[in-house]
């Protein structure tokens, strides 16, 4: 299918925390309570239309535990943008969004869009991080915000929506050099005219290896 | 050309039997054509077989058949067989003297035999296959002057060789004589040992695979003659250490043949049933052999010839190991053992389970030998008594998180992180699984306190995630808690680095697995290095959980029971790792995959590796790799065993620990 850009996704987090559901609500508009505990990195992906242009998702699930820390960094490698995920009822998972954002801040590219999600939102009766906490730390570190739940659904699309917004507004604004892949960016067929002219790796590749 | 088909060899055991006692009945006159004694012949030695005109056909050009000359060479009990190519009788002068050399078999003892076929066209000679107990097949040699008639007759005089049951035109070498071809008999023939002829697994396994060997052959002619038809190219390779190994393999094991032309299509049908490596097999074959890779700088994309395989002897196929046998059943399960439960032959016990496996019924039995928490030479009542001492051990410890009161839990974060973590991931663990499956499965609740109990018992280790991978399978063979506890126990004593905070296991296994591909197939390690890809992660889940991820349950039960005899080599899983990458290594390179597509690529080969296939590659990569491929994994890469592990008291270093 063509697309006008591809967006690498990488969703970082503590393990538990929902990130392997809330991709597969998003992909699959469904909810698994039930699934493998994610090993390494697992893959999805989606089409979306953005500014009537169609973006295909490229999302990088990936292990959350700290012992695979050194593995997942050369993840961020390449990414656009990030779901950095804390569960809303358990309290050290908000606790070590610093250690997450560190991370990302020293092995992901600059202009990467880090969108800081609160999951498990649908259970607010056993809530320990209150939605203020969250906003206040988006707004400390420069992130995008929102609570969520991969279980009902609830501001799933909108989460990875808006930050291919941002990420595309940036494009527009000419934050990054879409000819260059180290920003997770890839053109397709649709994309900026010109832009793909210098380099047809971008359009040949991504259309070819991302199904 | 074809010979009568005559019932000269009588079959029997009573005949075999009389042979051994040396009542030979049966007088064989050497063959009319090569009576010179040869020089080489070293004292003490007969020759008691000997034809001119026996030749190899590398290929299907006339005029590339080498003659020579098969001898049978008796020496003491042992037998003997070469082919020497004879000078100036080759009609072809483009075959050079290093040529020759690789062609010639230089003495291989019919120990080293498996079995013989004897095939005889409608149209052209009368040939025979060789192949050898490592599964590998000599070059077919067919008999211009008739001959394999006695060539048979005279090696049934001196050695056991009896008639496939499957295939009358197969005959099964089996030295009773010699100690270790019993070895290897017991090992590749259970049936004839153990329970009599009644029985035709393993020969119904030989004879299936047939052409398989003839494969085999066939495809290193290939690579033999690539050099000699392309100058350029061996130049280019001259310093080449894969390349080298090759050609050293080859000559070690005399490999060359030429399988007919006819086969070819039958192949191909083969290939194509295999999934994608056939279209990658096809595209492979179409592609010249070896430029160097350029990196583009231009900004067209040309599509680049993939580098080839040094190792790829045959573009139709990749697999060249031993064929897969049945896995072990009980009864020949008990043949392993003694009155009282000892295993009587731990090596050829392991051989047995790393060409087929075993049986699930007696997964439960021989599990925990292979993982160590039994020793080979240990009785039923010793196990008897292990098990329950054991399982008070384990309770012991058990016991220990279990007297964790609320009010001390609170004040003790590290055992509420680690109980919070094994809680969320047993439930992530093989639910899809019946034995796992639906709420408050009891099974789920032993998983978990297993590995609770494990974090407390190893506490510097704790638990990491993919432990319950490893644990699952466990439990479900061993259905018993404390066993399984056990169990886990030995293979963590082999695996326990791979979870270590710093992975520094990790590491080290993907640090020997990139070596090891630069042994076997370096044009693939230069891709990597040019793709910054050399930190093999993409092979991360693979090591990390031993392909749990990578095969369906019962596939990877199998896989396991392999890796754990230890046969060959301790780091074999390295080996399957080099296999599967080299079995898309020209996807790989083709497509110009780079880091995060190859990693993408690896996660969804899930499910779709052939497990049997890359099992036999695996094994032939490790025998081809030999001292090479050792002397690259760096000592102390796991799972590599602890000192004296082999007679358990594994535990003995625990206490001094502790």
């Amino acid at each position: 299918m063509s697309y006008a850009y591809l967006f690498k996704y990488i969703i970082i987090g503590d393990t538990g925390v929902g990130k392997s559901c809330l991709l597969l609500q998003f992909t699959d508009k469904r909810f698994q309570p039930v699934h493998d505990l994610t090993i390494g990195v697992e893959f999805g992906a989606r089409m979306i239309t953005i500014d009537n242009k169609p973006i295909k998702l490229q999302i990088w699930d990936t292990a959350g535990q700290e012992s695979f820390r050194s593995i997942t960094r050369s993840y961020y490698r390449g990414a656009a943008g990030a779901l950095l995920v804390y569960d809303i009822t358990r309290r050290e998972t908000f606790n070590h969004l610093a250690s997450w954002l560190e991370d990302a801040r020293q092995h992901a590219n600059a202009n990467m869009t880090i969108m800081l999600i609160g999951n498990k939102s649908d259970l607010a009766h056993r809530r320990a991080v209150s939605t203020e906490e969250g906003e206040q730390f988006a707004k400390e570190h420069g992130l995008i915000f929102m609570e969520a739940s991969a279980k009902t659904a609830q501001n799933v699309e909108e989460a990875f929506i808006k930050t291919a917004a941002t990420i595309y507004k940036k494009i527009q604004d000419g934050v990054f050099d879409v000819s260059n892949e180290s920003y997770g960016i890839k053109v397709g067929y649709g994309g900026i005219p010109g832009s793909s002219g210098g380099r047809d790796g971008a359009s040949a590749q991504a259309g070819g290896c991302c199904s | 050309m074809q010979e009568p088909e005559l019932h000269d060899l009588s079959d029997d055991a009573d005949y075999a039997a009389s042979l051994q006692q040396g009542s030979a009945s049966m007088m064989i006159t050497r063959s009319d054509s090569g009576r010179s004694t040869s020089s080489s012949v070293p004292e003490g030695s007969e020759i008691v077989y000997s034809k001119d005109n026996v030749t190899i056909h590398p290929s299907q050009y006339a005029s590339e058949r080498i003659s020579g000359r098969l001898k049978l060479i008796k020496q003491g009990s042992s037998l003997f067989m070469t082919w020497i190519p004879l000078k100036g009788q080759s009609t072809n002068a483009r075959l050079s003297e290093r040529d020759r050399n690789l062609y010639t078999i230089r003495a291989v003892s019919f120990t080293d035999v498996r079995s013989i076929r004897r095939r005889t066209p409608t149209f052209g000679w009368q040939y025979i296959i060789i192949v050898l107990s490592s599964g590998i097949a000599l070059p077919q040699l067919y008999f211009y002057n008739g001959g394999v008639k006695e060539f048979l007759a005279t090696i049934k005089q001196h050695i056991f060789i009896v008639r496939s049951l499957e295939d009358a035109n197969v005959f099964l070498v089996n030295d009773f004589q010699n100690p270790l071809q019993k070895t290897l008999s017991s090992l590749e023939l259970p049936v004839y040992i153990a329970s009599g002829p009644s029985a035709s697994v393993s020969d119904g396994g030989e004879s299936s695979s047939y052409e398989l060997q003839e494969r085999i052959g066939g495809s290193i002619h290939d690579e033999i003659h690539r050099p000699s038809q392309n100058p350029g190219r061996q130049k280019h390779k001259s310093h080449d250490p894969a390349r080298d190994l090759t050609i050293h393999v080859l000559e070690k094991f005399s490999l060359v043949t030429k399988f007919a032309r006819d086969t070819s299509s039958q192949l191909f049908r083969e290939s194509n049933s295999n999934g994608y490596g056939a279209i990658e097999r096809k595209s492979s074959s179409q592609t010249p052999p070896d430029v160097p890779h350029k990196p583009s700088t231009d900004a067209e994309i040309v599509p680049e010839p993939v580098p080839s395989d040094p190792l790829e002897f045959n573009k139709m196929t990749l697999v060249w190991g031993k064929p897969r046998q049945p896995p072990l059943g009980s009864e020949e399960w008990a043949t392993f053992l003694d009155s009282e439960g000892r295993v009587m032959d731990a090596k050829a016990f392991k051989t047995r389970i790393f060409y087929g496996g075993v049986e699930h019924t007696i997964r439960r039995e021989v599990w925990p030998f292979l993982l160590g928490y039994h020793a080979y030479d240990s009785t039923y009542a010793e196990r008897e008594y292990l098990k329950s001492t054991k399982k008070s051990a384990y309770e012991t410890v058990r016991q220990q998180w279990q007297s964790i009161s609320t009010e001390q839990a609170k004040r003790f974060t590290k055992f509420r992180e680690r109980k919070g973590l094994i809680d969320k991931d047993v439930v992530r663990t093989d639910r899809a699984l019946p034995f796992y499956d639906g709420d408050d499965n009891p099974n789920v609740n032993i998983l978990r306190d297993i590995l609770l109990t494990y974090s407390f018992y190893n506490f510097d280790l704790g638990y990491c995630q993919g432990m319950s991978d490893l644990l699952s399978p466990i439990l479900f063979v061993m259905e018993d808690e404390s066993e399984s506890f056990w169990c886990f126990v030995a293979l963590m004593e082999r695996l326990g680095p791979n979870f270590n905070r710093d992975q520094n296991g990790m590491h080290s296994q993907l640090f020997a697995l990139s070596k090891l591909v630069e042994l076997l197939d370096s044009p693939l390690h230069n891709y990597f290095k040019q793709n910054d890809c050399l930190n093999y992660f993409f092979c991360f889940r693979w090591v990390l959980i031993q392909f749990k991820r990578e095969f369906e349950y019962k596939k990877t039960m199998r896989l396991w029971e392999v890796l754990w005899t230890h046969y060959l080599s301790e780091h074999l899983h390295l080996y399957v790792c080099v296999a599967i990458l080299k079995r898309y290594r020209n996807k790989i390179i083709g497509e110009h995959m780079d880091f995060d597509t190859l990693l993408k690529f690896t996660n969804e080969l899930s499910g779709h590796i052939d497990l049997d296939a890359i099992l036999r590659d695996a094994e032939a990569l490790c025998m081809c790799a030999g001292e090479n491929g050792a002397a690259r994994i760096p000592p102390g890469t796991p799972p590599s065993l602890p000192i004296e592990s082999e007679n358990a008291l594994l535990y003995a270093q625990d206490d001094e620990v502790l």
